[in-house]
C-alpha cells in the first residue's frame, strides 16, 4: 500500500531538553522524520521545547511550536492546527508518554487525530510490565521472573519463588533511587521495607537477578504487510547490570553462535507481531546466560531510540526516516535504500566492519556523585568508531572520546607503569585492580589493560567482570602487541 | 633487545588501531616522527564506504571510515570543498548547540556552491546523518585522523569554529601544517584565549574588565587575591564549560582550591579574577565580516553573576531598561570583534555592576547561545557566519540586526542532579547543565512560566512559597513581591532573617529553619511536599553552601527554583496569568515571520 492520501497534516512530538538518557539522538530522528514527511507533501506541525535542535529551525516544519511538551500544551496546538495524525515515536519516552496522555484523556478522539507509527494498545503492552510479561508468555518467550508487592508479607512470598540474588526496584522513585540487589534474607527485608517507604505508591518490584548475563539489542522494523527486517544486532561489552547507555556496545553482535543469533531474530519478529508494531521500528533487548544459553527478553521500545540512532549510523540504514515512511502507509518493499538506490528497504543491511560505541561521562563536574555504573544511566554523551576489526574500532573510539587518552593506553598517560614494577609491587597492584574492576566504572577498559599487564589471566578477569572471553582476548591482543612495540625503536635510533 | 621497527610491525600496529601518539609513546619518539616514517613507508589509512550491503551493490552515499588497508574508496571530486569539523562526544559544556552550528555550516557551504564535507564521531547527531553533508567521514577528531582527510580532499579550507573546543584545539596544529583555516585566523582565537594578551588588548581599547592576575603557586595566588580583594573567581586557563572554576571568599578556601586548579590545568597558570557580586550578566553574539559587525542578539542573564553562563536563565530582549547601556554593550562587541580580527561568529560576555560594563570574556567562534538567539529572532546566525567565512560581506548578504518586538524569549537550563546522586555542589561558575528549553510568549512572565514548565517543573497556582533573601534583597521590591504572593493566595514560609524583615514590614509569614540551623528544616518541608515554589537569593559563602541541598531537592520534586527577586516577580506575573487562563501558543514562524529559506 503506498502513501496514505487520507491524511494531510501530521503533528510530530519532539523530546524536549537534553537530559541524561534522552539526548540529541532524538533531534537526529525527528529531523529525519520532518524532512522526509515534508518531502512526501504532508503539512508538518512540530512541538519541541528545545531551541538548540535542528528540527525546530523555522525552515523545516510548516508550523513549529517551541513550547513545553505537556498534554495541556499539545492539546492547545491540536485545537489550533487540527492535524489529521500524531506521530509519537520520534521523541523518545517524553513523546510517547505525552501521546498516551492525549489518547487516554480522549483528546485525540475528540479532535479526530489518528495516532500513527504506533497504536495505543501496542504502546501500553510494551510499556506496562505485566501486560508485556503476559504477551511474552503467550508467545512462549522467557522473561526474568518478577512480582510487584505492596507489603513485606507479599515480598516474603515472592522471594520464595524467585530466590536469591534478587533485584528490588521501588516503583516511580526518581532516578530509580532505593533500588538494589539482595543476596540474603536480612538484606532483602531491609531493602524491601526501604523501597516501599520511598515509592510514592508503596510498591516494589522483586525481580530475578540476571546480573552478569550477556546483553543484546536488535533493531527491528515491521510494516503493515508483516514484512520484518532486522536492521542490526548490538552486543554489550559490559554484561547485564550496566545500563545500555553506559555500556560499551558493539555492532554487529560478536560472540553469538549463528543458532543463538537466529533465535534472537525469531524472537524479535514474534515480539513485533505480538505487540502489534506494524508501521515502525522497535528496539528489543535480550539477556543470554553465558553458560546455559537461556535467553530472556528484557524489554522492547516501540519507538526510535538511542540504539536505533547508533544502528542507523552503524549500518547506513536510516531507521527514523524509514519508520516515518512506514507510518504514512509505505511498506518496506516500496522504499528504496538511498545508499544503493537499487535495493529496497526490505534488504537487511550487511556490514563488513565492526562498530564500537563508548559512552562519555562527566563525573568530575559533580564532586561527590556516585561514579559507579549500574541500572541508572549516567553518561552524558558517546562516540562511535568504525574499523575493520573490533580492535581497530575500539582504539579509534577511545581516542575519539577526548578524555586525554589516545587509544587503549600505551600513550604515556598511565598513572602507573606496570612494566616498571617489580614482582611484589605488581602482585599488590593486581590485587588492587581485582577489587577495582569488580565494580563497573568509567575507566574500567583502561583498568582491564593494566590488569592484563599485571598478570591476571583472562579466565579470572571473566570471572570478576562477566565480560565475555572473546572480548577479553581482543583486548589482550592489543595489550600483547603493545609489548611487542615496546621491544622496538625507531629505525636509526 | 630493542630492534628497529619494520614496516610489517608498523602496519600491524595501525591495523590494531594504534594512533601515532601511542606509537610515539611506545617507541620513544614523537608523533611527528612516526607520521613521517609511516609516510616514507607508505603506511597510510584508506577510506571505505558504509554501504549497507558489504560492497555487493554500488553505493551512492558518500559515507566513509578509515582503516589501514590498501584500496581507497573515497574519490575526491574536482569541486571546491570545505571541511567542517564537528564537536565530538557531547559533554557538559559542549552539547547539541555545537552540532546545530555545524549543520548550519554545512547547509551554508552547500548554498555557496561548495562541496560540504563533515567530520565527526558522535552517532547521536544530525551532522553525522549522511543525508546532511555532501560527504561524511565518521572519524575521530584528532590531528592524525583529520590530516589524513585534509590530505586526500585538499579543501579550500577547514571550519574549526563551530564544533566547540574540540576542533579549536586542533586549529594550531592544522594551521602549522599549512591547512587553511576559514574564518577568524588562529591568531585571533589565541589572542582571545590568552588572558594576559587579551587583558592587554582590552586596556589598549579602553574597555573595562574585572581586576585579575595569574598565579602558579598558592602563595602567589593569595598575594594577588589580597590585592584584588575578595571574593575572587579562580579558574584554570584553556577550558570550556568552566571546569575547575570556583568563587572564593577567603584566603583559606583559596589555598585549598589553588592546589586542585593547578592539577587540572597542568602547566597553565591559575587565573584569579575579581568576582563582581551582585552584577548582572549579558551575552552578546555577533557576526563580523572583518569590516562590519552585525549584532545577533543581546541576552540578559536572570541570575546574578556567579552562575556559569550556560546554566543561567537568559532573557531576550533584555529587561534592563537603560537603552544607553545596551547600546554600549553592542558597541563594545563591535569594537572587540574588529580588534580580534573576527571573520564569522563572536560571543562576548559582560557583567554590569553599578552601571559600569566589564568584559568577562570574548570568544571569536560559535557559542552555545547561537541556536537560542537564532530561534528567538528567526535570523540564522551560523549560516550567515559561514557565508562570511567563505568571503561574502554582510552588506552583500543584505542582513541586518534583528529586532525582537512584541514577545519575549526565555532560555532555561536543565540539570542532571537527579541522576548523578550525591553531588556536593549545586550551581556555580562551573557548568552543570545538560540541556536547555525555551519559553516564548507575549510577556516576560508567561515566557518564564513556559520555561519552567518546559524544564519539567510544575507551575504552582496555589500553595506555599519558601522565601529566603539575602541582606541586599531586603528592600521594597521584595516586600512588594511577598505581598503579591499573599494576594495571589499563596502562603509564605521564610528563613528567620527574611521572616523577621517581612514581619517588621507588615507581611505575615511562618518561619522555617535553614539547613544549618537544626531540624525540621526547609529540606524536610520540601520532602514532605509542603513547598510549591522556592525563591532563594543567596549571597556569600555560607548561603551558597546551603543552596546545594535546597536546589537539588527542588529539582527532585519539580519545584520552580528562583534565585533572583526580579525573576521571582516575573514568574509571579506568569503564575497570576495562569490562575485565570492557561495561556496561548503560537508557532515560531508566527513569532519570527514565516519560513526563512535563505539569508
Amino acid at each position: 500500500m503506498p502513501r496514505r492520501n487520507d491524511i494531510e497534516s501530521i503533528l510530530i512530538l519532539g523530546s524536549g531538553p537534553i537530559i541524561i538518557g534522552q539526548a540529541c539522538e532524538f533531534d537526529y530522528s525527528g529531523t529525519q522524520a520532518v524532512r522526509v514527511l515534508t518531502q512526501e507533501g504532508y503539512r508538518i506541525v512540530l512541538i519541541n521545547s528545545n531551541p538548540a535542535t535542528i528540527m525546530t529551525d523555522p525552515e523545516f516544519a510548516d508550523a513549529t511550536y517551541i513550547e513545553p511538551i505537556t498534554v495541556e500544551t499539545v492539546e492547545k496546538i491540536i485545537e489550533r492546527e487540527k492535524p489529521d495524525a500524531l506521530l509519537p515515536t520520534m521523541g523518545g519516552q517524553t513523546a510517547l508518554n505525552t501521546a498516551v496522555g492525549l489518547a487516554e484523556r480522549g483528546i485525540l478522539a475528540a479532535h479526530g487525530v489518528e495516532m500513527i507509527g504506533a497504536s495505543l494498545p501496542s504502546i501500553r503492552m510494551a510499556e506496562d510490565r505485566e501486560l508485556f510479561l503476559a504477551a511474552m508468555q503467550r508467545i512462549g518467550l522467557d522473561m526474568p521472573q518478577g512480582r510487584f508487592v505492596r507489603t513485606l508479607e507479599e515480598a516474603k512470598a515472592a522471594i520464595r519463588e524467585i530466590g536469591f540474588p534478587a533485584i528490588i526496584r521501588p516503583s516511580f522513585t526518581l532516578g530509580g533511587t532505593g533500588g538494589g540487589i539482595a543476596y540474603n534474607h536480612e538484606e532483602f527485608l531491609w531493602k524491601v521495607a526501604s523501597g516501599l517507604g520511598l515509592s510514592p505508591i508503596s510498591q516494589v518490584l522483586i525481580e530475578e537477578s540476571i546480573l552478569g548475563w550477556k546483553e543484546y539489542e536488535l533493531e527491528v522494523m515491521r510494516d503493515r504487510k508483516d514484512n520484518v527486517v532486522i536492521v542490526c544486532s548490538i552486543e554489550n561489552f559490559d554484561p547485564i547490570g550496566v545500563h545500555t547507555g553506559d555500556s560499551v556496545t558493539v555492532a554487529p553482535a560478536q560472540t553469538l553462535t549463528d543458532k543463538e543469533y537466529q533465535n534472537l531474530r525469531d524472537a524479535s519478529i514474534r515480539i513485533m507481531r505480538e505487540i502489534g508494531v506494524e508501521t515502525g521500528g522497535s528496539n528489543v533487548q535480550f539477556a543470554v546466560h553465558p553458560e546455559t544459553g537461556r535467553t530472556t527478553v528484557i524489554e522492547m521500545n516501540p519507538r526510535v531510540s538511542r540504539s536505533s540512532a547508533l544502528a542507523s549510523k552503524a549500518t547506513g540504514f536510516p531507521i527514523a526516516k524509514i519508520a516515518a515512511k512506514l507510518a504514512v502507509g509505505y511498506t518496506l518493499d516500496e522504499i528504496a535504500n538511498d545508499i544503493t538506490r537499487v535495493t529496497p528497504a526490505c534488504f537487511e543491511p550487511t556490514i563488513d566492519y565492526v562498530v564500537t560505541k563508548i559512552p562519555r561521562w562527566d563525573f568530575a563536574k559533580f564532586p561527590g556523585a556516585d561514579d559507579t555504573l549500574g541500572v541508572q544511566m549516567k553518561s552524558v554523551g558517546e562516540v562511535m568508531a568504525i574499523g575493520r576489526t573490533f580492535k581497530e574500532s575500539l582504539q579509534k573510539a577511545l581516542r575519539s572520546l577526548e578524555i586525554g587518552r589516545h587509544g587503549l593506553g600505551a600513550d604515556g598517560k598511565d598513572a602507573v607503569d606496570v612494566t616498571a614494577l617489580d614482582d611484589a609491587e605488581r602482585a599488590a597492584f593486581a590485587q588492587e585492580l581485582r577489587t577495582k574492576i569488580a565494580t563497573p566504572r568509567a575507566d574500567r577498559l583502561f583498568d582491564l589493560r593494566l590488569a592484563m599487564q599485571a598478570g591476571i589471566a583472562d579466565d579470572e578477569l571473566h570471572r570478576i567482570t562477566g565480560i565475555d572471553p572473546w572480548f577479553l582476548a581482543q583486548v589482550r591482543d592489543i595489550v600483547d602487541f603493545e609489548a611487542v612495540l615496546r621491544g622496538h625503536t625507531m629505525p636509526g635510533a | 633487545m630493542s630492534n628497529p621497527i619494520t614496516p610489517e610491525i608498523l602496519r600491524q600496529a595501525k591495523r590494531l588501531g594504534f594512533s601515532d601518539i601511542q606509537l610515539a609513546a611506545t617507541l620513544g619518539t614523537t608523533a611527528a616522527r612516526v607520521r613521517a616514517l609511516r609516510r616514507e613507508w607508505g603506511i597510510e589509512p584508506v577510506f571505505k564506504t558504509v554501504d549497507t550491503c558489504a560492497a555487493e551493490f554500488e553505493a551512492f552515499t558518500p559515507y566513509y571510515y578509515s582503516t589501514c588497508e590498501t584500496e581507497n574508496e573515497s574519490r575526491p571530486s574536482d569541486r571546491k570543498k570545505v571541511i567542517i569539523l564537528g564537536g565530538g562526544p557531547n559533554r557538559i559544556g559542549q552539547g547539541i548547540e555545537f552540532d546545530y552550528c555545524c549543520v548550519h555550516g554545512v547547509f551554508a557551504v552547500k548554498e555557496e556552491g561548495r562541496e560540504a564535507i563533515m567530520v565527526n564521531c558522535n552517532p547521536e547527531t544530525v551532522s553525522t546523518d549522511y543525508d546532511i553533508a555532501d560527504k561524511l567521514y565518521f572519524e575521530p577528531l584528532t590531528f592524525e585522523d583529520v590530516m589524513r582527510i585534509v590530505e586526500l580532499e585538499q579543501p579550500e579550507g577547514v571550519i574549526v569554529s563551530f564544533g566547540g573546543q574540540t576542533p579549536l584545539k586542533l586549529a594550531k596544529d592544522l594551521a602549522a601544517s599549512g591547512v587553511p583555516i576559514l574564518g577568524t585566523p588562529y591568531e585571533g582565537i589565541d589572542l582571545a584565549e590568552d588572558r594576559e594578551r587579551f587583558s592587554a588588548l582590552l586596556t589598549e581599547l579602553g574597555i573595562r574588565y574585572p581586576a585579575a592576575g595569574n598565579a602558579r603557586t598558592a602563595d602567589e595566588a593569595a598575594r594577588i587575591a589580597g590585592g584584588i580583594g575578595y571574593p575572587v573567581l579562580l579558574r584554570p586557563s584553556y577550558v570550556l564549560g568552566g571546569r575547575g572554576m570556583q568563587i572564593v571568599y577567603s584566603e583559606k578556601t583559596l589555598r585549598d582550591f589553588v592546589g586542585q586548579a593547578l592539577e587540572i590545568s597542568g602547566e597553565h597558570p591559575v587565573l584569579i579574577d575579581k568576582f563582581l557580586e551582585d552584577a548582572m550578566e549579558f551575552d552578546v553574539d555577533a557576526v563580523c565580516d572583518g569590516t562590519e559587525v552585525m549584532i545577533g542578539g543581546v541576552l540578559q542573564h536572570v541570575e546574578e553573576a556567579g552562575i556559569h553562563s550556560g546554566d543561567s536563565t537568559c532573557v531576550m530582549p533584555p529587561t534592563l531598561q537603560k537603552e544607553s547601556l545596551i547600546e554600549e554593550l553592542k558597541e563594545t562587541t563591535r569594537r572587540l570583534a574588529l580588534a580580534l580580527g573576527t571573520v564569522g561568529l563572536i560571543n562576548v560576555q559582560y557583567a554590569l555592576q553599578n552601571d559600569i560594563i566589564y568584559v568577562l570574556e570574548a570568544n571569536p567562534r560559535a557559542s552555545r547561545t547561537v541556536p537560542f538567539i537564532s530561534k528567538a529572532t528567526g535570523v540564522p546566525l551560523a549560516k550567515i557566519a559561514t557565508k562570511v567565512m567563505l568571503g561574502r560581506t554582510l552588506r552583500e548578504l543584505g542582513v541586518s540586526e534583528p529586532r525582537i518586538s512584541g514577545y519575549v524569549a526565555v532560555k532555561k537550563a536543565v540539570f542532571p542532579f537527579i541522576k548523578l546522586v550525591g553531588s556536593r555542589q549545586f550551581l556555580g561558575p562551573e557548568m552543570k547543565s545538560t540541556g536547555e528549553v525555551m519559553g516564548i510568549a507575549d510577556t516576560y512572565g508567561e515566557a518564564m512560566a513556559k520555561s519552567q514548565l518546559g524544564s519539567g517543573a510544575k507551575l504552582p497556582t496555589a500553595g506555599t512559597v519558601f522565601l529566603s533573601v539575602s541582606q541586599r534583597d531586603k528592600r521594597q521590591k521584595t516586600l512588594g513581591m511577598a505581598q503579591s504572593l499573599i494576594d495571589a493566595g499563596f502562603t509564605i514560609i521564610a528563613t528567620r532573617g527574611t521572616s523577621t524583615y517581612l514581619y517588621e514590614n507588615g507581611v505575615e509569614t511562618r518561619s522555617v529553619l535553614k539547613v544549618s540551623e537544626g531540624r525540621p528544616d526547609i529540606v524536610d518541608e520540601i520532602k514532605n511536599g509542603h513547598v510549591q515554589l522556592i525563591i532563594n537569593t543567596p549571597a556569600g559563602e555560607v548561603s551558597r553552601d546551603d543552596e546545594t541541598p535546597i536546589g537539588i531537592e527542588a529539582l527532585a520534586h519539580n519545584i520552580p527554583y528562583i534565585t533572583n527577586i526580579s525573576a521571582g516577580i516575573a514568574l509571579l506575573e506568569g503564575i497570576k496569568q495562569a490562575q485565570h487562563d492557561s495561556g496561548g501558543v503560537r508557532s515560531i514562524q508566527e513569532y519570527v515571520g514565516g519560513r526563512k529559506e535563505t539569508v
